[in-house]
């Protein structure tokens, strides 16, 4: 199935997904400092509480390969965000790609045998379709997988 | 040594075994009945769930206020509830998009069902007739009624995708998460009626 990463169930499939959502954590939590800057009133509190989500989620999976004797990947200094932001709409647009990202590489984790990384996956990948949606004003079929896997 | 003649025989006579078996009853005794996928099971029921989560959504259309108006977007985008009342054709609009979305699960989901003929699972699950489910009539109830289904529904597959294989587990992941969203959505159109 397209949109899948880690299929397997060894540590270092488990490290591996791990680090791919830790990666897309840390983009998204860069992201969402920029988004949150071209908000205002309701919709900049919101981006504000779906950074401080990342911020948690990131600090999560560093500990979860931290206790698996991994060395979380570090953060970019700065990352080359996929869209231009200039307005509130562009804002909302890369708050959009950045949680289907954040969702594809949480399926990473639901692929994963390790029962409780596959809950951990799955819950994450539930938030952010969530927060995609109220960004996207709208919903989406298969959040996180490729339209040409339908 | 003088166990190796007993076990040869042993061994003899065992891989004999199919072929006795095969000239006593003929051709047939070598094809073992076959056997569906491991999964095959947990996916009828998902499959199951999503056909009863669509009769609902067609029992709800016709009863929801603005049915009769033009259809809602199709494929995989819903509309909004803001945009149904925008446009002032109501609840339905909302009802048919998320309608059209459990549509395109389904059809995933039976895209992967592969039951070989002649198993003891029946072949498809098209023929059989969901109930229309019963639903309340009030547009408000009706929409509280599909998000509490909604929520149910997601929350079951979350459930059901631990004991998942890999790639069917993130196929489930991913349902289980648009018909969480689909909650606030229902939430909204219900207020807006």
């Amino acid at each position: 199935m397209s949109g899948s990463a880690a299929v397997s169930g060894t540590a270092s499939d488990a490290v591996s997904a791990l680090q791919l959502a830790l990666t897309a954590e840390q983009a998204a939590a860069y992201g969402y400092g920029v988004i949150g800057a071209h908000l205002s009133g309701a919709q900049q509190a919101a981006a504000t509480a779906d950074w401080i989500a990342h911020q948690v989620s990131r600090d999560e999976l560093e500990k979860l390969l931290s206790a698996r004797g991994a060395v979380p990947a570090a953060a970019a200094v700065a990352y080359r965000l996929p869209v231009s932001v200039q307005t509130a709409a562009q804002a909302r647009t890369l708050a959009v790609l950045l949680e289907d990202r954040v969702t594809a590489a949480y399926l990473g984790l639901v692929a994963l045998s390790d029962r409780a990384l596959r809950k951990l996956g799955a819950e994450q990948i539930r938030k952010s379709a969530l927060r995609a949606a109220s960004w996207r004003d709208a919903t989406v079929a298969f959040p996180g997988l490729t339209a040409s896997a339908k | 040594m003088a166990a190796d003649p007993t076990r040869r025989t042993v061994l003899a006579a065992t891989a004999a075994l199919p072929l006795l078996a095969a000239g006593c009853k003929g051709v047939g005794a070598l094809a073992a009945p076959p056997q569906p996928a491991p999964d095959v099971a947990l996916l009828r029921d998902v499959i199951a769930a999503e056909e009863l989560m669509i009769a609902r959504y067609q029992a709800a259309i016709r009863l929801a206020p603005g049915t009769g108006a033009s259809a809602g977007s199709a494929g995989t985008a819903a509309g909004s509830a803001g945009a149904a009342a925008g446009d002032g054709t109501g609840l339905a609009v909302v009802l048919r998009s998320l309608l059209s979305q459990h549509q395109a699960h389904l059809a995933r989901l039976s895209a992967r069902l592969i039951v070989p003929v002649g198993s003891r699972y029946p072949p498809a699950l098209s023929h059989r007739r969901t109930p229309a489910p019963r639903l309340p009539s009030v547009p408000h109830q009706l929409a509280a009624h599909l998000a509490a289904a909604e929520r149910a529904a997601s929350g079951r597959l979350a459930r059901q995708l631990l004991a998942a294989p890999p790639s069917l587990a993130q196929l489930l992941a991913s349902i289980s998460a648009s018909e969480a969203t689909h909650v606030p959505v229902l939430r909204t159109a219900g207020r807006i009626g």
